[in-house]
Order: structure tokens, then C-alpha cells, then sequence
């Protein structure tokens, strides 16, 4: 090698029979000097956008070749970067393989946050080369399990397919991700933890001073630390097993290892404790190299053995080198502690066979900011064969959301077109709100459009259907109620995903304070439609429910059943006076100019309209609402007026009264008291707003502090 | 990715009217666009980045000088997307020693009239959600957060993309006044905006 390396560069090209290399540099040189300034000499098929993606050789952010360590992974293991065994001193061995281990897990979390495999997990070289570690028990075994628990995330991703980010998460370049033998990893796992419990057993015995039964070959040389290094590596390797485990039962089909999958998680969380208790231990045996530093990212705080993110970096490099920073072991446990809770999560859900049940499960679970790992599994879940939950079809799940009779579920007008388009939409919908906050937003905005062109199709259908008025027959009776029923539930649904999009612009902060007039105005006019929606959709079911039962009741109850309006419907009514209460106390603070309005050289407010509801306005959600519409609403709004009607205080007063309808919905019920304090607040400033009209010293400020999309009215003198 | 602390001067002390903002005119300032560029930006670029905006939309680019010295430039491109004719400002930086003068504001304020002179429908960019700075000076010009994308960029932090709407067939009446009214009013501002596309 050394000799390869003395010799010229050219020579290793050699001359074929009729050419010869010569040295071009000269020329190059005298016809770059001829070159206009600005001119470039290309292909006919050059153009400037493809080269935009070329790198740039010597430049240090781009240049993957740049000061790095070895060119290859053969001459990294020949010069005794990944050596095994780690040290030929057993007590030294145990030492980096723990520091191997805790790298590791820093990789994993880091990868799972949305870095590259390569430059994380497998920037471990003793991983790229699966039987190299074949004489190292420990070493080997911890290799097949992390390869295999590699495989399995990337297979619950893939499968997944959210299309948002993990692109970059599920790119393998390659990498060895099945080592001979890793489906076996965990009996072979097993042994060595067998093995290491049995040595830890026998330490014990010994301090103990009674005789030693067994003949236990130490872990390591030192009887001091025997006790301390088996219990750190036990307590790593058992939380490899139980991970390997959990994954592998939620992989089950239709929820069936949810249970088991839960004391797996259990298992974790104690075992991620034990992990923690090591650190002291392996920081007073750390032979002095240790630093005392918030971002190590082993327990010891010595740097690991045997990695090199800048080999993978390299060998896959269509892309700049990008200099990744692995979390340390302490944010490392934090991010699988929260990944463990989330799927606990998961695995604690009922499986209810009901769609609205699912979507509010989906909804809350969301709320909790789950990495992409737990949001893959939770979609999984949700939708497998294009059922829910892998066993309930997706029509029967409609046609209960719709409020139709069991019967109707296996009705032939499944089969029709666009009832096939709807149960699809169903099925993207639960895949959508299964990921992050960002992408669901712009994915809902455009599937609205969706929505309404199958409920106009679905109308079109049912019309053609029951053009012949004349002709009667129990089918079609059936077939015209399945039609009414599932119309206004689509028709529902639709609002119930706008107003979901509209609200997340709150979350993503999406929306400047001369934004909030017009939004909660749209919100307004979006929740009037779904709450005329849900109450039609209730009606109907209301009546279904109520002929089945009619010789059970007598006329008094069928006549009060008749004025009760559902309590669902009053609690949509609470948010329509709250948001129509703040749409027009911004509207009342811009006409009166207590707040400067925007005022920008190159557009007005009308712009800003048409792009923040583009999505809403195309697919008629609602009808015949513009921003001509939105000016004459809010346009003559003054505090004067407002304080007479006070939508605040409508929204408190029925937030008030329907609380007891929703006794058992700890949910619903913590959200009424947040419409609730933020409509009280806000009745109040609204007030100090109209007795403080002529004083300039007021100031009025926004918060959430109350709830995540409702603002809170805060009046100050400044 | 830190951005260099390179530079530990003060802010430096000047008259708006000493700052002197000129169109691109070609390779002799290309080099300057160059090192602003790299030395504020974390994403690397490579020479024939620049060349495809300067040399497709060199009208686009404006660079702003202080005494001969190149303090702060932007960078941008036009064309048809989606059925839309949109602007885009692919990259702005003022040096630290310069910001919060207007500098930034001017250098964008030229390049927008220059592509609604052009017809653009739209103008748009990505901004990290953190660039307080950036976010304040669009938001005063008009641009509304229109989305807001997950982890765009390698360090896991994620993007606004933010987007102007130019108002439909000709302008307002009251724009031209507006425009007049609000240069001479102009606020502090500073900002830089990486692209990706």
C-alpha cells in the first residue's frame, strides 16, 4: 500500500494502445482567458437549474472529502478503529462495550428525530460489518438486536407512508440491515443476559462469603466492579429486549398484542431507571478521560470506540456533508421515555368501533406532540386493509357515523362509486391527522375539495336514483334513507375538517394579530354551518331512533323530544358566539383605531383574504361567503354596540348550561370551562373597552393562555 | 447552525442617504454576492447556484453599498409555477454591522417592484420560524404565513413559507399613495432569508 501511494497519480490510469495522456492544464488555461466576461462553455444540454444540486470540491461545507479520517471502511478497520475484542483487558472491554451501547441509544433518538440511518445509528462501524463481531458474544448479540429493531422501525415508517418527513428517516443507502441470523437476535440476547445474570449471581454469593456452587467464569477481572458492570449492562441489554418486544407485538394484526405491548413498555420504563442509576457508577470508573459535560452521550462520559459518521457520509454523498449532532444519553433516555408514554398511549385505546370515537381519539392523542415513530404506529393501527383497526369496514363505520340502522351496514349500495370514493376519503382523513401538525394542515386544506366534489357526486346519484317518484318498494326505501343519512354526514364531516384546518393555523402560527378579524370571522361562519349540520344529521337519527320506539312513548315526550336541542349542537353554539364575539372586538378595535392596521406597499386586506381561505373558498366551504361578505359584517362594528349584545356573555351562559350534559365526558367538559373562562374574560374587557373609550392609555393585548385557538382579551393602561 | 460571530464590530454609524443600492451589473459583482452570502448563511451553495440566478434574473438582485464596501445583497428569480406567475426571493443578507437601518426592507421593496413590474401574481419565500427579524420585515410588506413546513431544514428546525398576493389586474387606485406614504415612514428592520427549493 505504501508503495501504491508513492507513485504519481497518472501512472495508475494507464495509456491504451493508441492515446496518450497529456497535461492540459496550459491550454485551459489560455482559452479560459479568451472566455467574455460571464461566459460559460457547456453542453447543449446544460442548464444552470441541475447544476444548482453540484457540489464544490475544497469547500469545506459541501466537499464530503474534505479533512475526514479514512476513505474507506476497510481501511478504518485495518487501522483498529472498531478493534475486537474492544481491548484485550476483559475490565477495559466491558467499559467501551457500555459506551458503545449508550452512543447507540444517543444515535437511535437522533435518528429518530429525523436524521440520516447512516450518519447516526450506523455511523457504528462494528454494525456495517455483521460478521466481524461474531467472536464477541456481547458485542455481536447487541449488534443483531439494534440492526433488527433498525428494521422493524423502518418497516413501521415505510409502511406508514405519511409522506412528510420521512424521507431522509427511511433512506438505508445500502446499509446492512439484516446481518445472517438478526431474526434470532433475541435468543441469542438471551444467552448472554442468562449469562451476565448468572455472573452477577456469583459475585453476590461471593461478597457474601458463602461458598460459590457454580463454576461462573467474572465478567471482568476486577472483583470490585464486578457487581456495578453487570448490573449496567443487564439493564441495557434487557431494555434492547423489551423494545425488540414491544415492537414486535404492536406489529400484531387488529390490535391483538396491544396488551402485551403495554407491559413491554412497563418493562422499558423500569429498565431506562436502572440505566440512569449506572451513570455514578460508570463515571468514578472511568479511568480519568471522562468529562463532566451536558452533552455526553455516554454514561461514563468517555468517548465511544468504533464510530465514524463522516465514512457513511462519504460513501453515500450525492448530497453536502451535513454535521449532524447526536443527542447526549440524557436527552437521548428523555426522547424514548415520551416515544414509550405515546405508544402506551396507543396501546391503552379502547379499539371503539366508531368513527367519531377514532377521530377524537386522534385529535387528543395529537395534542400530546408525538414524534414520527409513535404517529406511524398510531396510523397503523388505526387503518389496516382499508378497515379500522384492520376489521371493521370502513362503510359499516360510515353508515354508524351517519346515525343508519345495523342493517344498512351491508347494504349493495356500498358497492356504489362514490360510496368506494367516500370510504377512501375516510381512510386518507384518519391517515392525515396521524401526522405532524404541519403537514395535516395543508393536506385537510386540500381535501376539502375532495369532500364536496364526492358529496355533490353522492347528491347527483341520489337524485338520478329517485327521479321516479312513482315507483315505491321497501329497496328503495332503504336505499333513499341511506342516501339522506350519509349526505348530511359528509356534509358535516366536510365542516368538521375546516374547521379543524382553520384552528391548527392557530397552532402552527400561522396568523399575525391583523389576521385574527377575518379568521375568527371564517371560523364563525364555518361553525354556524357545522352545527346546522350536525343538528340536521341528529335530527334525522332522532326520528329513526324515535319510530322504532313510537308505541313505547306517548305524545307529551315525543312532543318534548321535539324542542330539545342536542346538547353537541349548544356546545358548537358557545364557540359561535365566542368566535363571533372576538371577530367583531377586532373589528370594533380596528374601526375605532386602537390597533394600527397593517398597512403594506404592494397589497391590501383583500389579498390577505384570498390567500389565508384560497383552499376554503375553492371548495365552497361555505357557499356564497366572500370578503365582500366579510367587510359589511364587521365593518360597522364599534364597542358601543357590542356591549349591548354581548356574544361573550351568550357564550358563557350556554357553556354554563350544557355542562351537565357531558358529565361523563372529562373532555368536553374541560373544554366547555376553557370557552367558558375565555368568553368571561373577554365579557369584561369588552366592558372596560366602552367605559374607557376616550382614554388613549388603554392598551388591549391578546393571549392564549386560556385556550389553544380562542384568544383572551387582556385591557391595560399602558 | 450558529451563524459566524465574525464580525464584533458595533453597529456602524450612517446617513440612509450614504447607502447606495445598485441593480446587478455583472461578474464583477458576483464574487461580493458570493462571500455575503457564505459568510451569513449556514446551507451551502455552490458557484453555479448563484450563476443560475444571476445570470437568468440579474434585474432581480440588488446589492447595497456603503462607501464602496458591499453590505448587504438579495437574490432572486421569477418564473411560471403551477399556473401562477410567482417571484421568489431566494436569498437576502445584511452584514451584522449594517442591520436594523432599512437596509434589508430597501434591498426587498426594490426587487418586489421590479417582479410586479414583470407581471409576477405572487412573491414568495421560506423563512426559519425562529428569524424573528425576517418574519417582522415580510409581514410589514405584505406577506402572510401561508404554510409552515416541518423540519425543512437539516437542523430540524422547521420553515414559514411566506407569500405576497399582488392584487388582481391593476393596482388599487390608493397603492401608488400608500407606497409613497409608507417609504417615508419607513421602521427598522433586518433579516436574511435562505432558500430551498
Amino acid at each position: 500500500m505504501a508503495e501504491d501511494r508513492s507513485l504519481p497519480p497518472r501512472a495508475s490510469i494507464p495509456s491504451a494502445d493508441n492515446s496518450v495522456w497529456a497535461d492540459v492544464s496550459p491550454l485551459l488555461q489560455a482559452a479560459c482567458q479568451d472566455l467574455q466576461e460571464g461566459e460559460l462553455i457547456h453542453g447543449d444540454n446544460f442548464n444552470l437549474f441541475a447544476a444548482m444540486s453540484a457540489l464544490e470540491i475544497m469547500d469545506p461545507k459541501m466537499d464530503s472529502g474534505i479533512a475526514c479520517t479514512y476513505y474507506s471502511l476497510d481501511e478504518a478497520i485495518e487501522n483498529g478503529v472498531a478493534p475486537v475484542p474492544i481491548s484485550a483487558d476483559k475490565t477495559t472491554d466491558v467499559r467501551c462495550m457500555i459506551d458503545i451501547m449508550d452512543h447507540l441509544l444517543a444515535c437511535e433518538a437522533t435518528w429518530h428525530k429525523g436524521h440520516s440511518l447512516a450518519q447516526t445509528v450506523y455511523s457504528c462501524l462494528y454494525l456495517l460489518r455483521p460478521e466481524r463481531t461474531s467472536s464477541h458474544a456481547l458485542l455481536h448479540s447487541y449488534c443483531k438486536v439494534i440492526r433488527a429493531t433498525c428494521k422493524a422501525i423502518l418497516s413501521v415508517v415505510s409502511e406508514a407512508r405519511t409522506h412528510e418527513e420521512e424521507d431522509l428517516f427511511t433512506m438505508a443507502y445500502g446499509l446492512p440491515l439484516s446481518g445472517n441470523g438478526d431474526e434470532k437476535c433475541l435468543s441469542m440476547l438471551n444467552a448472554v443476559e442468562e449469562t451476565i445474570s448468572r455472573q452477577l449471581r456469583a459475585c453476590k454469593a461471593s461478597s457474601s462469603k458463602r461458598r460459590v456452587s457454580e463454576d461462573v467464569e467474572p465478567l471482568q477481572n476486577n472483583p470490585d466492579l464486578e457487581e456495578g458492570y453487570c448490573k449496567a449492562l443487564l439493564c441495557r441489554l434487557r431494555f434492547r429486549k423489551h423494545f425488540y418486544h414491544l415492537l414486535m407485538s404492536m406489529k400484531r394484526p387488529q390490535g391483538r398484542g396491544l396488551e402485551l405491548a403495554r407491559k413491554h413498555i412497563a418493562s422499558c420504563i423500569s429498565e431506562i431507571d436502572y440505566i440512569r442509576k449506572s451513570s455514578e457508577f460508570l463515571r468514578a470508573n472511568a479511568h480519568g478521560m471522562s468529562e463532566q459535560n451536558i452533552d455526553n452521550t455516554t454514561a461514563s462520559g468517555c468517548q465511544p470506540i468504533g464510530f465514524d459518521a463522516s465514512l457513511n457520509c462519504r460513501l453515500s454523498a450525492p448530497t453536502p456533508p451535513r454535521s449532524i449532532k447526536i443527542l447526549s444519553l440524557e436527552k437521548a433516555l428523555e426522547y424514548f421515555m415520551k416515544l414509550l408514554q405515546d405508544l402506551d398511549v396507543i396501546c391503552s385505546y379502547s379499539l371503539d368501533p366508531s368513527l367519531e370515537a377514532a377521530l377524537l381519539f386522534v385529535i387528543k392523542f395529537q395534542k400530546s406532540q408525538p414524534d414520527l415513530v409513535a404517529r406511524a404506529h398510531l396510523q397503523l393501527l388505526l387503518v389496516q386493509d382499508g378497515k379500522l383497526y384492520g376489521r371493521d369496514p370502513m362503510f359499516s363505520m360510515i353508515t354508524r357515523a351517519a346515525g343508519l340502522p345495523e342493517v344498512t351496514e351491508n347494504h349493495d349500495i356500498q358497492k356504489n362509486e362514490f360510496m368506494v370514493q367516500l370510504g377512501q376519503l375516510v381512510i386518507n382523513l384518519l391517515k392525515i391527522l396521524c401526522t405532524n401538525a404541519a403537514w395535516q394542515r395543508r393536506k385537510l386544506g386540500k381535501m376539502l375539495q375532495d369532500w364536496r366534489v364526492t358529496y355533490v357526486q353522492l347528491e347527483m346519484a341520489f337524485k338520478g336514483e329517485f327521479a321516479e317518484a312513482s315507483k315505491t318498494s321497501n329497496n328503495k326505501k332503504i336505499c333513499f334513507k341511506i342516501y339522506q343519512h350519509i349526505l348530511a354526514w359528509v356534509e358535516e364531516q366536510t365542516y368538521w375538517i375546516a374547521f379543524r384546518f382553520l384552528n391548527l393555523g392557530f397552532e402552527l402560527e400561522l396568523y399575525s394579530v391583523h389576521d385574527y378579524c377575518m379568521v375568527y370571522w371564517y371560523i364563525y361562519v364555518v361553525l354556524i354551518k357545522l352545527a346546522e349540520k350536525k343538528h340536521l344529521r341528529m335530527a334525522m337519527s332522532s326520528d329513526s331512533a324515535k319510530k322504532k320506539t313510537k308505541k313505547k312513548r306517548d305524545s307529551f315526550k315525543d312532543g318534548e323530544m321535539d324542542y330539545q336541542i342536542p346538547a353537541a349542537v349548544l356546545f358548537l353554539q358557545s364557540q359561535i358566539y365566542l368566535a363571533e364575539g372576538l371577530s367583531m372586538m377586532f373589528a370594533a378595535l380596528r374601526n375605532e383605531r386602537r390597533i394600527v392596521p397593517l398597512q403594506s406597499p404592494f397589497n391590501t386586506e383583500h389579498e390577505i383574504f384570498i390567500q389565508q381561505f384560497e383552499l376554503l373558498q375553492k371548495a365552497c366551504v361555505p357557499d356564497h361567503i366572500s370578503y365582500v361578505t366579510f367587510k359589511e359584517s364587521t365593518m360597522h362594528a364599534n364597542f358601543s354596540t357590542l356591549a349591548i349584545c354581548d356574544h361573550f356573555k351568550e357564550a358563557q351562559k350556554i357553556a354554563k348550561e350544557v355542562k351537565s350534559s357531558f358529565a361523563n365526558d372529562p373532555d368536553t367538559m374541560a373544554e366547555l370551562r376553557r370557552v367558558e373562562q375565555v368568553a368571561e374574560r373577554n365579557s369584561i374587557a369588552l366592558n372596560v373597552c366602552r367605559a374607557g373609550a376616550l382614554d388613549p392609555k388603554l392598551k388591549t393585548f391578546f393571549t392564549f393562555c386560556h385556550h389553544p385557538f380562542y384568544a383572551t382579551a387582556i385591557v391595560k393602561r399602558s | 447552525m450558529d451563524r459566524d460571530e465574525a464580525e464584533t464590530m458595533e453597529n456602524v454609524e450612517f446617513d440612509a442617504s450614504e447607502i447606495e443600492y445598485v441593480s446587478y451589473g455583472g461578474e464583477h459583482h458576483l464574487p461580493l454576492v458570493m462571500n455575503l452570502v457564505d459568510q451569513e448563511l449556514s446551507e451551502p451553495y455552490s458557484i453555479f447556484t448563484y450563476r443560475y440566478f444571476v445570470y437568468l434574473w440579474p434585474q432581480l438582485s440588488f446589492l447595497a453599498f456603503h462607501k464602496g464596501k458591499c453590505v448587504g445583497t438579495v437574490v432572486c428569480k421569477m418564473g411560471e409555477h403551477r399556473n401562477t406567475f410567482r417571484g421568489y426571493i431566494a436569498m437576502l443578507v445584511v452584514i451584522k454591522p449594517y442591520r436594523g437601518r432599512g437596509i434589508a426592507t430597501e434591498l426587498v421593496t426594490r426587487s418586489i417592484k421590479v417582479m410586479m413590474e414583470s407581471g409576477c401574481e405572487e412573491v414568495t419565500l421560506e423563512a426559519e420560524v425562529t428569524n424573528k427579524g425576517a418574519l417582522a420585515l415580510y409581514g410589514r410588506l405584505g406577506f402572510i404565513r401561508a404554510k409552515r413546513l416541518f423540519h425543512y431544514y437539516l437542523n430540524g428546525v422547521d420553515a414559514f413559507r411566506l407569500k405576497l398576493l399582488f392584487p388582481r389586474s391593476e393596482l388599487h387606485p390608493s397603492l401608488p399613495m400608500m407606497a409613497d406614504k409608507y417609504e417615508s415612514h419607513m421602521q427598522s428592520d433586518h433579516g436574511d432569508a435562505p432558500f430551498k427549493e
